[in-house]
């Protein structure tokens, strides 16, 4: 067989080492953030680690399985109102409220999801995006719930511990490493779903749906289950934030959510483990750095979109990843790797 | 890997078959066996029908009349995953496709997983069964990844691989999850003459050794000939003749019909 | 109550002519591009503060701001369709989403950190009442209805009888056979671009009088409800978004006036999802082409 000029080299097996101890060392460093960085920079990073958990589900549904929905703010917003309701009409406590606004939010995507996924792509696109609209409308109009406009203020902190010790989350630090905290177990939570076989079997939906259901794959089944796990990923978003500004109104089902998800997403890299990580910290943590006007951020995130579509589709997460493999072929010796001049002939290694 | 169930003497079983297209008539009516265990080769002209009835076979079309058993099982009507899964039917398609993304690897491991994990929730987990069927349809792929002859281009994304390369990952992806039935879709149509002979192997190796059932639709009716142990002829949707090779050649509504003279 | 109903219908048919003229480009633009305009409110916002800034700030009157906004509002668009929609020619849909996606960002906000986030009022119009078939209303109402006629009745015009038109049909049907036959796909599909947002932008400039309030937001709301308009209509099929924007217009009205006001925006939205869940291949055809 002959082998092209452009043929990718094979991966170096140093490849798994160098993105664990590059991850690492990124944990580490945001570990020591709070020694080293003050409350304004931090209050960036929480809302970019906030927003990381949408981005994930984003990433899910749409850079994984191939289907494009502009729903994540949606069950974001869900998630906040489910959380900031439970603790205030039960009482109950920050872990129980979190855990109760992802699977209520998995919950209402179900009877959503049947029909909508029936749609072709077009039309599954504008389903979603009336979702936003109806939920607004929800959020304003059944003020019973919801306390319409005026929204719902006083969302719990939360709180850990028993009796006379209980340790009441206030400050910005001690929110930073609690929402690390979760950030973290999330990214697990996504790269274990990315790995596993059924991770595989959404790559196949996006690549060839009918080629994937030709070969015994419950396309159908795969699409409803991926849209109620990415609206759980944003529904426990939407409670992190919920209980971190302690307070929940309509204007978190903005348009404004939704595209901050979607630019995470797209401008990281659609389809790769790191493309949330790497967009939530480009476009929220430095924007917000940047004390840039919400209006600014969007004309700004309209430009990124432009640039991102035509010119770079698969976002930064590609050129970290040349990093990447940079590094984990440094020191390796040269006649392992195919000759670049061209001609075919002599070892081929790997 | 092989199961030792015993399959009917039939395999696949078509009756009274229609399918129009918006007022043109694909299938007339098309009844036939194909015998377990055989190679049966489907040749007609252009238009006879003949992609219609893998359609129809395999799900991806619903047909408008009749009944298509595999295996003694009524199977009509049921989703394509399903007949794949369950009924252990697969096929492959005229035009080359693979899952570009992926690499060989992955895409025969894929090909293989909905046989080997018992549902859908089985496939999110990461628990040691799980990593254990991986492994095993990691190494079943890994063979037939040498035996195609594709091991130097394995890292590669399927997409980056060239026509050729395509068009033998997807044959060893039709072999992974143990079917019983394959529909080959001109699996000879643009592959260097070269590796003809390799795929023809191929293909009869898998009936010999794995019992695999092969219905193979295909333009050069030399090869064919010399493959199937039956021959089916479509011509303008319906069944023109069913015989063995030797009978076809020499039928000679067939030959007027379509071999030419 | 009759009469009650009657002045509703006849409300409802007038707005529904401004969600028609709207939904008419942008079921136009989709036609030849398979991509649904996101930033489609946009233009009709751009073209009713282009009209606004006209009248306010250099004083022209209402006729001449009707002009002044169109062309400003084409010239914009006219950029944009270089730039960014002769792209999507063949692109995957995602593309043509998020493209016009960004459009809109940019363009809303731009508008907003020119003008402020403040409403503002529009000043122009012809809006002394007047009685027909025993409903009052402002001529300028009227003036939109005709209007409306007007311009379906120049559209199906257009498609038949000029050769614009039968490039527009044609690449609606079947691009690749266009590029082949030396059709020069680029350019009819910035032509009908720009043809789709002027008439949004016109439908702003005309609605602007009776809806007094400008403000940089408007055109989102707008772009959600005309999709609703050219699901139902049959995407793709302008007459379809005459019949389809009146039928909304008339339902909203009705809602509105017998049920309350403040339902009267979900009535689109209801529609969108009834719709698409129904029966995505909307009210007229009958199987789904998207």
């Amino acid at each position: 067989m002959s082998i092209t000029l452009d043929s990718p080299r094979a991966p170096s097996p140093r490849l798994p080492a160098v993105r664990w101890g590059l991850s690492l060392a990124c944990l580490g460093a945001l570990l020591l953030a709070p020694q080293v960085v003050d409350n304004y920079f931090l209050h960036a990073m929480v809302l970019s680690m906030i927003f990381l958990l949408p981005a994930h589900g984003l990433n899910l549904i749409l850079g994984y399985t191939g289907m494009l929905s502009l729903a994540q703010g949606v069950f974001f917003g869900i998630g906040a109102y489910a959380s900031a309701l439970m603790g205030i009409h039960f009482g109950t406590g920050f872990v129980i409220n979190f855990l109760f606004a992802g699977l209520f939010a998995a919950l209402v995507a179900l009877p959503l999801g049947i029909p909508a996924l029936r749609l072709r792509a077009t039309s599954f696109v504008m389903c979603t995006l009336g979702l936003v609209v109806i939920a607004q409308a929800v959020a304003k109009n059944w003020v019973d719930l919801t306390r319409g406009d005026m929204g719902l203020s006083g969302v719990s902190r939360p709180k850990f511990g028993f009796g006379d010790n209980v340790f009441t989350v206030v400050q910005i630090p001690h929110y930073f490493y609690l929402i690390l905290g979760v950030a973290v177990l999330a990214t697990l939570a996504f790269i274990a779903l990315v790995r596993s076989p059924a991770g595989r079997c959404m790559v196949a939906i996006r690549d060839n749906e009918t080629l994937a259901e030709s070969l015994g794959i419950p396309t159908w089944t795969y699409k409803l289950l991926v849209f109620m796990l990415s609206a759980a990923f944003a529904g426990f978003g939407g409670s992190l934030y919920a209980h971190y500004e302690t307070v929940v109104s309509p204007l978190v089902f903005q348009m404004y959510y939704s595209n901050t998800i979607l630019i995470i997403v797209l401008g990281g890299g659609l389809g790769r483990m790191s493309g949330a990580i790497i967009g939530s910290f480009l476009f929220v943590a430095v924007t917000e750095a940047l004390r840039i006007t919400p209006e600014l951020r969007m004309v700004l995130y309209g430009v990124v979109l432009l640039i991102l579509v035509f010119m770079f589709p698969h976002g930064m997460a590609p050129l970290v990843e040349r990093l990447t493999d940079f590094l984990s072929r440094v020191g390796l010796k040269k006649p392992l790797e195919h000759s670049d001049a061209g001609s075919v002939g002599g070892p081929h290694g790997r | 890997m092989g199961d030792k169930q015993v399959s009917a003497p039939v395999m696949l079983s078509v009756r009274g078959l229609r399918k129009n297209y918006g007022g043109v008539p694909a299938l007339q009516g098309v009844d036939f066996d194909i015998p377990t265990g055989q190679i049966c080769g489907l040749i007609g002209p252009n238009g006879s029908g003949k992609s219609t009835l893998f359609d129809c076979c395999t799900g991806l079309q619903a047909s408008d009349a009749g009944q298509v058993l595999l295996d003694g099982v009524d199977i009509s009507g049921w989703p394509m995953h399903r007949i794949a899964r369950e009924g252990r039917l697969l096929r492959s398609f005229q035009k080359t496709v693979v899952f570009q993304t992926m690499n060989s690897e992955d895409n025969l491991i894929l090909a293989g997983q909905m046989a080997s994990f018992p549902g859908v929730t089985s496939t999110f987990s990461l628990g040691g069964a799980s990593r254990a069927r991986v492994t095993a349809l990691r190494e079943r792929a890994r063979e037939l990844i040498e035996i195609s002859g594709l091991s130097r281009v394995a890292h590669l994304e399927a997409g980056q691989m060239s026509g050729g390369q395509q068009k033998l990952l997807q044959f060893a992806t039709m072999l992974m999850p143990n079917p019983k039935l394959v529909l080959l879709d001109e699996p000879l149509a643009g592959i260097n003459p070269v590796l003809i002979e390799k795929v023809i192997e191929s293909i009869q190796e898998a009936n010999r050794r794995l019992g695999i059932t092969f219905l193979v639709i295909e333009h050069n009716t030399d090869v064919l000939m010399n493959l199937s142990h039956r021959v089916i002829v479509l011509h303008q949707g319906q069944k023109l003749a069913d015989d063995t090779p030797e009978a076809i050649v020499r039928n000679s509504a067939v030959v007027e019909a379509y071999l030419g003279g | 109550m009759f009469n009650f109903i009657f002045e509703q219908i006849v409300n409802g048919i007038i707005t529904g002519s401004q969600y028609a003229l709207i939904a008419a480009g942008m079921t136009m633009i989709f036609g030849v591009l398979r991509a649904i305009n996101f930033a489609h409110g946009e233009y009709y916002m751009l073209g009713t503060f282009a009209a606004w800034y006209a009248i306010e700030r250099m004083e022209t009157s209402y006729a001449t701001a009707i002009i002044i906004g169109v062309v400003i509002a084409a010239l914009i668009s006219a950029v944009i369709g270089r730039l960014v929609m002769q792209r999507l020619v063949g692109a995957p849909f995602q593309q043509g989403v998020l493209a016009t996606l960004g459009v809109s960002l940019i363009l809303q906000n731009a508008v907003i950190l020119a003008f402020g986030g403040g409403y503002k009022v529009f000043n122009g119009g012809w809006i002394e009442p007047v009685e027909i078939l025993g409903v009052g209303m402002a001529q300028q109402r009227i003036l939109l209805i005709v209007v409306a006629i007007l311009v379906f009745a120049s559209l199906e015009w257009m498609v038949r009888k000029t050769r614009m038109g039968k490039s527009i049909r044609a690449v609606s049907q079947n691009i690749e056979c266009c590029q082949v036959n030396g059709i020069d796909v680029e350019s009819v599909v910035r032509r009908t671009f720009l043809l789709g947002t002027a008439l949004a932008a016109l439908s702003g400039i005309l609605t602007a009088p009776v809806n007094v309030s400008v403000y940089g937001g408007m055109g989102e709301a707008i772009t959600l409800k005309t999709f609703a308009v050219i699901v139902m209509g049959g995407m793709g099929n302008v007459r379809g978004t005459l019949f389809a924007g009146c039928l909304l217009g008339i339902v909203e009205s009705l809602v509105s006036g017998l049920v309350g006001l403040q339902y009267r925006d979900t009535v689109a939205f209801v529609a969108l999802l009834a719709m698409l869940m129904l029966r995505p291949h909307g009210l007229f055809s009958q199987r789904a082409r998207f």
